[in-house]
């Protein structure tokens, strides 16, 4: 039928006259034809299968009927936040997440073969300052492994689809994405609660002071070579442990809401939680990667002062003027002399010298 | 090959949840899973209507585009299932489903999740068919027995309907047109009627 109409263009045209003459006609009878019924006019009914629907799905809210199965969000037939759920951790956040993170290991690794180690200015001098307290190291120590451990579990179950799976298997790595996930629910409650210890204990030497602007403006002296201004915390620590703090946070809060699906949250509160848990876990495991850079081979005898709790006079005074300044004013300053025998010292329990080697095992 | 769907007809639903009781008896479901449930919209007002709501066996299927450990796999008939020794139960699957099909059994400890359960379409799972493992973590087989779901099986107004996609359309095809159209509600005289849809 169609197809014959379409050859003939002259059966076309009568149509489309025939059709238009229909409608001039059904137009101007309407009037006359609804006096001449005289009739009451009809309810006007709305499709009730359009209302159904409508109740049915939304494209931006959930909407909530009832059921006799009592659970969370069971009145709820289709959610619409599942679908922007799943395009965003199956499109982009896996994609970013490995191209970002791999991309700044790769950017420290060019870094450190062009920059090299930042040398202590003078050399060691071997006179010490003593910096952090044996409380101090453990938190810290703790905050660090227990970070890790998330990190590396975390990521194993974002990427381990698509890195382990081709290498290991799907048996063994389900293994490992099991002992990773309850080693996450469990290791996460831990990293909270150090990481509340971690704001009491630091907080006071983290607050921003005028000298901070110098040490921003001459980017942290690891750009250029010239002297950087700075207190207990430089500028550039302060930020970072406003950073961890902040960041840290947001990581606890919504991987506790993840963590125990038994208070009544929805799945929309766990989609957004998810998403806010990974976001800021992925920036803040990419900042940690610079701070565990500057802290170990970045810079020269960065790492003493959180293995023996010491540092080195020189390089207080090349990274923390100010702090050194006001160790020396009040008579802190350590011979290498004491500082040995401090060593021996705690070590005094075991047979070993005091080496600073040893000391990394406390 | 088949192209296995379920169809709920909302015109049909009279709320029984026959089929959520049938579902958990037939596969033994345990205690807080249900693979299946019948959810009322407008409960009490004009146009009330309920629907029996399970897996859909998605053909794109974003709960298995989602799951860490990719242990989803769809059947020839068009079947999503997945395999449990696989899985970890994180939950991913069930924040990714627009349906809220996946389930999970409370763990023990701190309520954690267990592995996911889920609505079968009565096709057990990567198991030797009929054997009691696979009974045990998925139910009965009955696609291997040559039988269709339960639940639709056994709907005392065959709202829900089971079966090839083809044979579903076009059942409910005829349907419509012996109604004249879902759009008209039940109780009201449409001799007086204009229809605004
Ligand atoms: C209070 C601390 C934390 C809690 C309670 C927590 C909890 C969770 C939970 C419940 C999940 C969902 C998966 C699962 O069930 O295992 C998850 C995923 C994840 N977490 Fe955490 N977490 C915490 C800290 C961290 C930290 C510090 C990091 C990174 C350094 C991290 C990185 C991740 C990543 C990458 C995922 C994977 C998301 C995915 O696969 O899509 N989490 N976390
Ligand atoms: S569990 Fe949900 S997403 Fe997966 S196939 Fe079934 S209905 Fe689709
Ligand atoms: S709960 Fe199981 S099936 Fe669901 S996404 Fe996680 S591992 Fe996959």
């Amino acid at each position: 039928m169609l197809k014959q109409n379409m050859v003939s263009p002259v059966g076309d045209i009568l149509k489309f006259l025939s059709i238009l003459m229909l409608l001039v006609i059904t137009v101007i009878s309407q009037p006359t034809f609804a006096a001449v019924e005289g009739e009451p006019e009809g309810v006007i009914m709305k499709n009730p299968g359009a209302d159904l629907w409508r109740e049915v799905r939304q494209r931006n809210i959930a909407i909530e009927g009832i059921s006799q199965i009592k659970s969370v969000d069971s009145g709820i037939l289709i959610n619409p936040e599942a679908d922007r759920w799943t395009r965003f951790r199956v499109d982009q956040l896996v994609n970013y997440a490995a191209i970002i993170l791999a991309g700044l290991a790769l950017l420290l690794l060019v870094f450190y073969l062009l920059r090299g180690k930042i040398k202590v200015e003078g050399g060691l001098s071997r006179q010490m300052l003593h910096r952090f307290s044996d409380y101090e190291r453990v938190l810290h120590w703790t905050l660090a492994i227990v970070f890790l451990f998330l990190a590396i579990t975390g990521l194993t179950l974002l990427l381990g689809r698509t890195f382990l799976i081709p290498l290991f298997g799907q048996e063994f790595f389900s293994l490992l994405a099991s002992s990773s996930k309850e080693g996450h629910n469990l290791f996460g409650p831990i990293f909270f609660a150090s990481l509340i210890m971690m704001i009491l204990r630091f907080v006071k030497r983290n607050i921003y002071e005028k000298g901070d602007l110098t040490w921003l403006v001459k980017g942290g002296g690891i750009i250029g070579k010239s002297h950087v201004s700075g207190g207990f915390f430089n500028m550039g620590e302060k930020t970072w442990y406003w950073i961890v703090i902040l960041i840290g946070l947001l990581i606890s809060v919504s991987g506790l809401i993840l963590v125990s699906p038994n208070f009544g949250q929805g799945r929309v509160i766990m989609e957004l939680s998810h998403i806010v848990h990974v976001i800021s876990a992925i920036i803040l495991i990419a900042v940690s990667f610079g701070h565990m850079y500057l802290g170990s081979v970045g810079t020269e005898g960065a790492l003493e002062s959180m293995k023996t709790g010491y540092v080195d006079v020189n390089w207080a005074e090349s990274h923390h003027d100010r702090w050194a300044k006001e160790c020396r004013d009040n008579n802190r300053v350590i011979s290498a002399d004491k500082f040995n025998r401090l060593q021996g010292k705690i070590n005094s329990g075991t047979e070993e010298s005091g080496s600073v080697a040893v000391e990394g095992n406390k | 090959m088949a192209r296995m769907k379920f169809y709920c007809d909302a015109e049909r639903c009279i709320e029984c949840n026959a089929c959520v009781t049938a579902c958990k008896n037939e596969h033994e479901i345990p205690w807080g899973v249900n693979r299946r449930r019948v959810v009322t919209i407008k409960d009490g007002q004009q146009g009330e209507r309920s629907l029996s709501v399970a897996c859909m066996h998605c053909s794109d299927a974003p709960c298995a585009a989602v799951c860490p450990v990719d242990c989803f796999y769809t059947t020839d008939d068009g079947v999503v299932l997945h395999d449990k020794d696989i899985c970890i139960g994180c939950g991913y699957c069930f924040y990714a489903c627009p349906f809220g099909a996946p389930q999970f059994p409370e763990n023990a400890a701190f309520s954690s999740r267990g592995k996911m359960d889920k609505c079968t379409f009565c096709a057990g799972g990567p198991e030797d068919d009929h054997s009691s493992d696979e009974y045990k973590k998925y139910g009965r087989n009955r696609l291997a027995e040559g039988k269709l779901p339960l639940c639709a099986e056994m709907c005392s107004t065959k709202a829900l309907l089971a079966g090839d996609a083809n044979m579903l359309s076009d059942i409910y095809r005829k349907r419509i047109i012996n109604r004249g159209a879902s759009v008209l509600n039940w109780g009201v005289n449409y001799d007086k009627v204009k229809l605004n849809t």
